[in-house]
């Protein structure tokens, strides 16, 4: 990452163009991964080399980003590609899976300092049975990602959307929590030190561990876990060294947390917890992007329409279509589209307000983006998003 | 996996939901528990940890670890980690100050919160506690509803029972894993229902989800909640007025101040009509989707007419729910 202090961001393109790295972070189901893609898109349209690290897109948009679910390699998003969905594009687009389901196995690849190691820790029915399952691992992979990316000379820009954790927090905690797993004061009641006099001190000093645990876990489960930990110590300076990485590269100047959420209060309820546990842990959001936040109608579809003053049915039938054969029928129709524009307007007006009532502390930028008509499925259609996400190019 | 009457839903103790995030979980628990506190009975909503979204819905103080009365005859409690750890080993522990003051030390705190499957046996622990529980010789909590949170989560409290399978032996954690299993597979006592949305991708997690079911998991799975389903106020006989009302209007544009405004509300009116006429043509497309590749009853559940849910309107959309749930086994 470049040095240096970051300038004052405003907008959510300056964010674009100025940082190394931008974190999406927002609850489940409000189009994070969409709007990574997308911001991703955008930036590359300002000439900027980007690679998007996405979570589970729909099929048909990771096919549109080059991905076929294979494998968690980088693809870059070919010219030709954006050519055809008529996106003009100066910078190079990538783009990758975060693949949490194997990636546990890949990074004790990793991290094994030898084949032995591996095949120990991969073999033990506990993290087989884990794996998947450790608490805050789909969080922790998304971090090793992150350490291999940033180091990598083809990306001015790194977005990462964040995997839907149980906590979502888990993303800030991951680095650290895993370490305080393998920690020196709670592993080392497990394992069992190589020579002599450490060696019964170990067994004295962790017996009444082990019969809490075994309480809690059962006597057969802990001899399990026992013998896991002995490999998995082996590892605990490799993770804590990648774990310090990631780290910093969370907390760096250069780079932003950006909030995806919608304007539903419950989604707004769970984001500004999120917020607050953020903030906790020393990080700062610094754009919110509210997605699919209004419906959008009449001319300007960038307006936020929360009021009508429709005309009254009659005069609109008598001045439009005087001479209608069902008069009755045209009439009600006219009624009918005014209360759809009305309770259309009333949605609109009352995201407005959720979305106001939602203020972070500092100078985070707002960006609110539009509900489309369609699904976004495709290059073109993260295209779209353009004018909302940068609505001053 | 057995076949569950759906009306009877409201009988079983134990009402578990999942589905994806985002969906409105939250808001179909809460219409059901009021639903069920209306007809007379006791429910408990249970939240797991970090989720807070029943305080936002009652509009409560607080909601805490103890089941709390949040209003319309509903309680309900957050199950926070640390405590369902707690209650856990106080329980199955012999010494219980031993186990309060060993909790006590930050690193073992740590330790257990990383740790896989700890999590999930204290949940299901305090989960059988509560449908357990009685007052005056009767169930304390008719129904208990928990809220699982999104699908991977909730097939890994679900999966523990096998999970634990190779690696408990004969003890005390073997029978705790066996009343487990018997709770969360008994159709008498347990069921699972899925909430999704009429959109492509909840509803291809729906069916997943429900293929994975079928084939990993012995829980009884009741019903499928289609949230947020489009509706027009709009006769839909009068859409084939749409075309000519639009070029009537159009006409007008050019024309003198007043009939020019109208014309151009129209035409917008028209334009925004014909928008939510095709995105409810594919939400339906995505609910006819559902109805052949899951074999669940299915319950729809409209969209608001005006604005985001409040209680009076979660309310009625629970009152809804289980009606139309009673229909549909008549």
């Amino acid at each position: 990452m470049a040095d240096g202090p970051a300038p004052a961001t405003d907008s959510l393109e300056r964010l674009l163009l100025d940082k190394d790295l931008l974190v999406a972070v927002g609850p489940g189901g409000v189009g994070k991964t969409t709007i990574s893609a997308a911001m991703a898109l955008q930036a590359a349209r300002m000439g900027r080399n980007t690679l998007v690290l996405t979570i589970d897109p729909a099929r048909r948009l990771a096919q549109a980003l080059g991905l076929d679910g294979l494998d968690d390699a980088v693809q870059e998003v070919s010219v030709q590609a954006l050519t055809d969905a008529g996106v003009d594009v100066r910078g190079k687009l990538y783009a990758a899976m975060l693949d949490t389901g194997t990636s546990f196995d890949t990074l004790m690849a990793r991290i094994a300092p030898n084949p032995q190691v591996e095949r120990s820790i991969l073999d033990n029915r506990v993290y087989r049975a884990m794996a998947g399952t450790l608490a805050q691992s789909h969080a922790y992979v998304a971090m090793e990602r992150l350490y291999e990316v940033m180091g990598d000379e083809r990306f001015d820009l790194v977005i990462l959307d964040t995997p839907p954790t149980r906590n979502a927090l888990d993303i800030l905690d991951a680095p650290g929590a895993l370490t305080s797993f393998l920690e020196e004061n709670v592993v080392k009641w497990f394992v069992r030190p190589r020579t002599g006099l450490a060696g019964r001190l170990w067994s004295t000093g962790s017996f009444a561990t082990t019969r809490l645990l075994s309480a809690v876990m059962g006597p057969e489960l802990v001899a399990e876990m026992t013998s896991f930990f002995e490999s998995f110590y082996e590892l605990r300076e490799g993770f804590s060294e990648r774990a310090d990485r990631a780290r910093a590269y969370l907390r760096h100047p250069r780079t932003a947390f950006v909030m995806v959420s919608s304007a539903d209060p419950a989604n707004l309820g769970d984001a500004k917890n999120l917020a607050d546990g953020i903030r906790g842990r020393g990080v700062e959001i610094e754009a919110t992007v509210f997605n699919r936040c209004y419906e959008p109608f009449g001319d300007d579809r960038l307006a936020v329409i929360t009021e009508v003053d429709p005309c009254p049915a009659d005069e609109v039938v008598d001045t439009l279509w005087p001479t209608a054969k069902e008069r009755g029928r045209v009439k009600q129709l006219v009624e009918g589209l005014a209360r759809v524009q009305a309770r259309t307007a009333a949605i609109n007006a009352r995201a407005q307000r959720s979305m106001a009532a939602f203020q972070l502390p500092g100078r985070a930028a707002r960006v609110l983006v539009a509900r489309l008509d369609h699904d976004i499925r495709d290059l073109q259609g993260l295209a779209e998003l353009s004018p909302w996400l940068c609505p001053d190019r | 996996m057995h076949d569950v009457p759906p009306h009877r839903l409201l009988d079983r103790r134990l009402l578990l939901f999942t589905g994806k995030g985002g969906v409105g979980k939250s808001t179909v628990v809460a219409g059901l528990a009021v639903e069920a506190a209306r007809r007379g009975r006791q429910p408990l909503v249970v939240e797991l940890g970090h989720r807070a979204s029943m305080r936002g819905i009652f509009e409560a103080e607080d909601v805490g670890y103890e089941p709390t009365d949040v209003g319309r005859g509903v309680f309900a409690c957050n199950l926070e980690f640390q405590r369902t750890l707690v209650d856990y080993m106080v329980e199955h522990v012999r010494v219980p100050r031993v186990a309060q003051t060993i909790l006590a030390n930050e690193a073992l705190a740590r330790f257990f919160r990383a740790a896989p499957a700890v999590g999930e046996v204290a949940t299901l622990n305090k989960i059988s506690s509560l449908v357990a529980e009685r007052s005056r010789g009767a169930p304390r909590w008719d129904p208990v509803l928990v809220d699982l949170d999104a699908t991977g989560h909730a097939l890994m409290l679900l999966n523990l029972p096998r999970v634990m399978d190779g690696l408990v032996g004969n003890g005390p954690m073997r029978r705790l894993m066996d009343g487990f299993s018997a709770l969360l597979t008994d159709p008498a006592r347990t069921v699972l229902n899925l909430v999704t949305l009429p959109s492509e991708l909840p509803a291809q997690e729906t069916v997943e989800l429900w293929g994975r079911l079928r084939v990993e998991h012995e829980v009884p799975v009741g019903a499928l909640f289609v949230n947020q389903v489009p509706s027009l106020p709009i006769d839909d006989e009068l859409f084939e007025l749409l075309g000519p009302l639009r070029d009537r209007a159009e006409a007008a544009l050019a024309g003198d101040g007043d009939a020019a405004r109208m014309g151009a509300e129209v035409v917008a009116g028209v334009e925004l009509t014909r928008r939510l006429l095709l995105k409810r043509e594919r939400a339906q497309a995505q609910i006819d989707r559902l109805r052949t590749d899951v074999p669940l009853p299915l319950v729809q559940i409209d969209q608001l007419a005006t604005g985001y849910l409040d209680l009076e309107h979660i309310a009625r959309l629970g009152r809804r729910a289980v009606q139309d749930l009673e229909a549909l086994s008549g």
